[in-house]
């Protein structure tokens, strides 16, 4: 089992790179419709539900919270001004999931948009929402996102579940990358981000605890970092975390000095900082994810054998 | 970089003495042994050498069906047990593996002459606590010793650790290290409790799809798929 000092400090450098570069967090107004004004949301989506999770583990010291809350005001008021950038995106694309979904980790921590609402619960009446084809795990979260609105979910998650990957339990030694993200949001949703292990059955978390071994492995020694930080997320949400010492310490190891974490090998060598930002912004997010909740659970480890 | 002429005419001798023992190990029944005794009939160092390498599986058809080996094969077998035996400073794998030689020596019988005494087991202790991935490098290299019923430090150790063998199993492939695969497979084969959603029958045919041009790798995939079919030793 890893160091907990370890696994807190990975999450406390990635916040300081997140603060330093909040302004990456930003989007293109005048963005032509066809690329998609859309496609900035997820970074801030992304922020906003793993600066949620940090305040819920609470086990993020004062400078960490305050980080976490100068990140998610600045995205609220700066990134999508009081949330009225979600109504102005979901009037360009009405039929997206994608701005109800940004906003409601916000929704969740208090905040209100009356006039996004109103085309949440619209979307969620048609059947077209429910008919959109979507990779299972998308479904998976999709009816997540409905559940957590206070909707009920169409189709029910129980529903969806079996279709996934994950649920089928498959040779586990034909996991590509892509398939492995697959696994990790089936996770994130099955637990809510983490939230409830429980709701990870016994029998795919049984298969997990067999072979997410291996994958951590496999990942590790190719330098695929961000999706190495999504499987150190799964672990920690399984019945009896691993907290793998080798996957920490050279995941650690291939965080910048600055917190910044690559996505794969070394950090690129782009002038541009948006560009920077773009293709490290997800596996350093990810790194304060997984380190919030590995440190959570190696704490209550801690607690346990005391 | 290119091979120096000698090593790759060793390789060459091994894959031809893989290849003969893997063909009589086809079909899945009784194991048929012409391409065999084709093989094991040479004489040359060469030869010698590449059945060390091969070491007890040169009298594995024997072994799975039953039968006495010919006098040739018993023959190359018991020159290449005579003719490297282990230094003190042997790695433990080349010990374990000099020992399953003269071991299957004794237990398959000789038609004529004297049995090899195979010596005391050696040490197993460095294999005790092993992570994973070093287990299955090990175990894949020893995987002659993967038989139903053997009882030895080896086995006794590799049976109280089938999921690590499977874990080990799964890493090889997705490596593409067909030859510990093909190995580990085989142990696999003769291990209690394999998870099922390892889905060892189709990995078996996965690795022999993608690395049984290597007769090595052939030899024991089928090895491990006559084992998994029950014959009994």
């Amino acid at each position: 089992m890893t160091d907990t000092r370890l696994l807190h400090t990975v999450g406390v450098r990635a916040l300081e790179w997140l603060w330093a570069h909040r302004d990456g967090f930003r989007l293109e107004s005048g963005v032509d419709p066809e690329i998609g004004f859309l496609e900035r949301f997820k970074p801030v989506g992304e922020l906003a539900q793993i600066c949620a999770v940090l305040f819920r583990e609470g086990v993020a010291g004062s400078r960490q919270a305050e980080l976490a809350r100068g990140l998610l005001d600045h995205a609220w008021r700066e990134t999508l001004d009081g949330g009225r950038m979600l109504v102005r995106g979901q009037r360009i694309e009405p039929l997206s999931p994608i701005p109800g979904e940004v906003y409601l980790p916000f929704r969740e921590l208090g905040h209100r948009m009356p006039d996004l609402e109103r085309y949440v619960l619209l979307n969620h009446r048609l059947a077209s929402s429910t008919a959109c084809e979507t990779k299972p795990n998308r479904r998976l979260g999709l009816s997540a996102f409905q559940r957590r609105f206070g909707l009920t979910p169409r189709p029910q998650e129980h529903e969806v579940l079996p279709s996934t990957w994950l649920a089928r339990t498959p040779e586990p030694w034909t996991v590509e990358g892509h398939i492995a993200y697959d696994v990790t949001h089936t996770v994130f949703h099955l637990t809510r981000w983490g939230e409830d292990p429980d709701g990870l059955p016994p029998r795919l978390a049984d298969y997990l605890a067999a072979w997410l071994p291996v994958w951590l492995d496999d990942w590790r020694d190719l330098r695929r970092w961000d999706l190495l930080g999504e499987l150190l997320v799964v672990d920690a949400c399984l019945p009896r975390p691993t907290l793998d010492e080798a996957a920490w310490t050279a995941f650690a190891g291939a965080q910048q000095p600055d917190g910044a974490v690559p996505a794969v090998g070394d950090l690129p060598a782009v002038d541009d900082p948006q560009d920077l930002f773009d293709v490290v912004y997800h596996p350093t997010l990810v790194a304060a994810f997984a380190s919030t909740l590995a440190t959570s659970r190696s704490l209550s480890a801690l607690a346990r054998a005391s | 970089m290119k091979q120096s002429g000698a090593s790759a005419l060793l390789q060459g001798a091994v894959q031809d003495l893989a290849s003969g023992v893997a063909s009589a190990l086809r079909g899945g029944g009784r194991t048929s042994r012409e391409d065999l005794h084709a093989t094991v009939r040479s004489t040359s160092d060469l030869d010698l050498a590449a059945a060390r390498v091969l070491g007890a599986d040169l009298l594995l058809p024997a072994v799975l069906d039953g039968t006495a080996p010919t006098g040739p094969e018993v023959d190359l077998a018991r020159r290449a047990f005579d003719a490297y035996p282990p230094p003190v400073t042997a790695a433990p794998t080349v010990a374990w593996s000099h020992w399953a030689l003269g071991h299957t020596l004794r237990r398959v019988g000789a038609p004529s002459g004297p049995v090899p005494e195979p010596g005391p087991e050696p040490d197993a202790s460095w294999l005790t606590g092993a992570p994973w991935p070093s287990l299955t490098h090990h175990l894949a290299v020893l995987a002659p010793l993967a038989l139903p019923g053997q009882d030895c430090a080896v086995a006794r150790l590799a049976r109280g650790r089938t999921l690590d063998v499977a874990r080990g199993f799964v890493r090889a492939i997705r490596r593409r290290d067909w030859y510990q695969a093909a190995g580990a497979g085989r142990w696999l084969a003769v291990l209690p409790d394999v998870p099922h959603t390892l889905g060892l029958p189709s990995g078996l045919d996965f690795v022999e799809l993608m690395g049984g041009g290597d007769a090595r790798v052939l030899l024991q995939v089928r090895a491990a798929r006559l084992i998994g079919s029950g014959v009994s030793v």
